[in-house]
């Protein structure tokens, strides 16, 4: 986890080698190219945990790219959420270690300098229990409307909602 | 902003289930627990070379990166047939030390504390790890985070990067480390070995000078008497990365002690149609169901068995610790389930004092980091100790070091039974006609699941935080009476 020093962060959770579970990494790889602003940077991990506390406190907002299942979801759907709103996606939460939120708590309670504005980006996906460095046929279908959805709402909060400059 | 309203569909609540059957007088005949299994690894790595694997495993697990890298790079050493330099082989060591440190922490602060300093029936909220900081207090909180940093920053300089680790190579690594970096490592590691000295007092503090806490872990329903596995040095002293796999019954003799790469000989899987995953035994004892005792084919791979299958640590802190481990639960073995949490940090501070043994030796900066490689490659075994159990790889490949077929025994894998076992124990004890299933006895079950340290591979990374239990319980015809959901 390299240390940035932007205000925003655009991080991607998930696997890469597991099907569609990485999408929301391989969106980073190619939103980072599209957008460019020096309070912007991009990085991924594949779990939460105790070490997000740190990883973030340079961070002012943070946009959680991320996979989800719902019930009868229809593969490629973007959800956007903020923590008090949503469930879980695949990777914002860490059995092993502690939950995404719990973790920016804690960060809270001893006094560490957590992001004040969370967002989450939601991809519905069809597989992620199957090792492979492609998606799945539905979604690859589908990939290059979701990364103009996905694109669309990272600039709607980056412009509208942060008010930055530049764009 | 739109409103969704989504229902979130995890991994455990689509396909992993306790199911508990219940008899006509409510008490517990039989527990069942399945979680989901990665499909298609071997078709994954099927055409690629054997020395990128270490690097493409690190994905496997988000939680032990570093465990597949040390076993597939252990198995690519062996399928070219060299051994790796003895400074290759510190460096290696060294890393490790820090992964197991940096595991370690997480483990008793995050998941096993909550239990013991907040309390096992303590109210939802309030049972995490912000409950242990509320405890203890915030400084050792900050404490926390700072020596899982600098484990993190260990593995990071060693091996490239703290989670997609590039360091090993067939005989050897890609980076030394220099005489500046030596001091600083040590340094840190000794910081390392006071952390676990005081993780330690807190335990005593906490949980053993508790007599109901004590009670829970001697009497309650959590012991499972099975047989005991775990990697040992030349002396029979645990070694996390290397040895060989020794295998001690319920009542401590030796069993069997083979080189890991004869694992096919003495472990085999079962395959049952209720589970996803396969259920390793004891090949030679074969399987005889999911019973306890002398002549069960059950083993465990988990810190208390580690400790159990040896005759001691290699390191001074650590054996005293291992000797009064033994003496106050009534000697070895100890088949006691949440004693792993006591075992896992005397593993702690085993793993701090073997970091600063390896980088108080000024050899580890000699520049001779990898053997040369001469032979043809065709296939080969990387076993180490994973936190969570052993961890054996398996690679054959052509002449060409191209991988042709690929089998991998997880850590968790070796406990599937033992862990199944733990739940039914947990749950007969605990859930009887008249008792109300709250979530403090939900809890109280989860604790025998918990203290194995599980890692169901990438599949516990969709678990919102806590294990979004949904037990079922069914009569013996196996219609759903009740169901107790927690999410």
């Amino acid at each position: 986890m390299q240390q940035q020093t932007g205000k925003v962060l655009i991080l991607g959770m998930g696997n890469e080698i597991l099907t569609d579970d990485g999408i929301g990494i391989k969106l980073t790889y190619e939103l980072e190219k599209q957008i460019i602003h020096p309070d912007v940077s991009f990085d991924s991990l594949s779990i939460g945990g105790l070490e997000i506390i740190e990883f973030l406190s340079p961070y002012d907002t943070v946009i959680i790219l991320d996979a989800i299942k719902t019930l009868n979801g229809v593969p490629g759907s973007v959800y956007r959420f903020v923590p008090d709103d949503f469930k879980s996606t695949l990777h914002i939460d860490n059995l092993h270690d502690i939950s995404f939120l719990n973790a920016l708590k804690v960060g809270e309670k001893l006094g560490i300098k957590t992001p004040s504005n969370i967002q989450i980006i939601a991809i519905e996906i069809v597989e992620d229990l199957e090792f492979g460095d492609e998606f799945t046929p539905q979604i690859q279908e589908r990939w290059e409307d979701i990364k103009t959805e996905v694109k669309k709402i990272i600039l709607t909060i980056l412009k509208d909602e942060l008010k930055l400059s530049y764009f | 902003m739109k409103q969704y309203t989504i229902d979130p569909v995890t991994r455990l609540e689509g396909h992993g289930k306790i199911e508990i059957f219940c008899n006509d007088d409510g008490d517990v005949e039989n527990v069942y627990f399945q979680v989901p299994e990665l499909r298609g690894f071997e078709k994954f790595v099927e055409g690629r070379p054997i020395e990128e694997v270490s690097q493409i495993v690190t994905k496997i697990c988000g939680v032990c990166p570093g465990c597949h890298h040390m076993a597939a790079g252990k198995a690519a050493d062996m399928v070219f047939g060299v051994e790796p330099t003895p400074t290759a082989r510190m460096i290696r060591e060294l890393f490790y030390s820090a992964h197991f440190v940096h595991s370690h922490i997480a483990h008793f602060y995050a998941l096993g504390a909550p239990d013991f300093v907040v309390g096992p029936t303590a109210p939802k909220a309030e049972r995490n790890v912000l409950g242990v900081i509320a405890k203890v207090g915030a400084e050792i909180g900050t404490e926390v985070l700072k020596q899982r940093r600098i484990a993190q920053e260990i593995q990071a300089l060693l091996g490239g990067h703290q989670t997609h680790v590039v360091m090993n190579v067939p005989g050897g690594v890609r980076k030394g480390l220099t005489e500046e970096q030596r001091k600083d490592v040590l340094a840190k590691a000794k910081g390392f070995v006071e952390f676990g000295k005081f993780s330690m007092k807190i335990f005593n503090d906490v949980v053993l000078a508790n007599k109901d806490y004590v009670d829970i872990i001697v009497n309650g329903p959590y012991s499972l008497k099975i047989h005991s596995m775990g990697l040992v040095d030349a002396n029979n002293k645990v070694n996390f990365y290397d040895g060989k796999v020794r295998v001690v019954d319920t009542l401590g003799k030796e069993l069997h002690k083979y080189a890991p790469a004869d694992y096919r000989e003495y472990i085999a899987e079962r395959v049952e149609p209720w589970s996803y995953l396969k259920f390793p035994y004891l090949k030679k004892v074969g399987w005889k169901g999911f019973v306890e005792g002398q002549d069960s084919g059950v083993y465990q791979a988990t810190p208390l068995s580690r400790l159990n299958a040896s005759d001691g640590m290699a390191t001074p802190i650590a054996q005293e610790e291992y000797e009064r481990m033994y003496s106050v639960l009534g000697g070895k073995p100890v088949h006691a389930t949440l004693a792993m949490h006591w075992a896992r940090l005397v593993e702690l501070i085993y793993a701090a004092e073997r970091a600063v043994e390896l980088a108080s030796i000024p050899e580890i900066t000699s520049p001779d980091l990898r053997a040369k490689i001469e032979k043809v490659p065709t296939e080969g075994v990387g076993t180490v100790e994973a936190q969570r159990g052993t961890l054996t790889h398996h690679y054959w490949t052509d002449e060409r070091g191209l991988i042709t077929k690929a089998n991998l025994i997880v850590g968790t894998t070796n406990n599937n039974a033992p862990i199944c076992m733990s739940l039914k124990k947990a749950a007969q004890g605990l859930i009887k006609k008249g008792v109300t299933v709250d979530d403090g006895i939900l809890n109280m079950v989860e604790m025998a699941f918990r203290a194995y340290d599980p890692c169901f591979s990438c599949a516990t990374h969709s678990l919102p935080g806590q294990m979004p239990m949904v037990i079922n319980f069914r009569d013996m015809e196996g219609n759903i009476q009740r169901q107790v959901k927690r999410d």
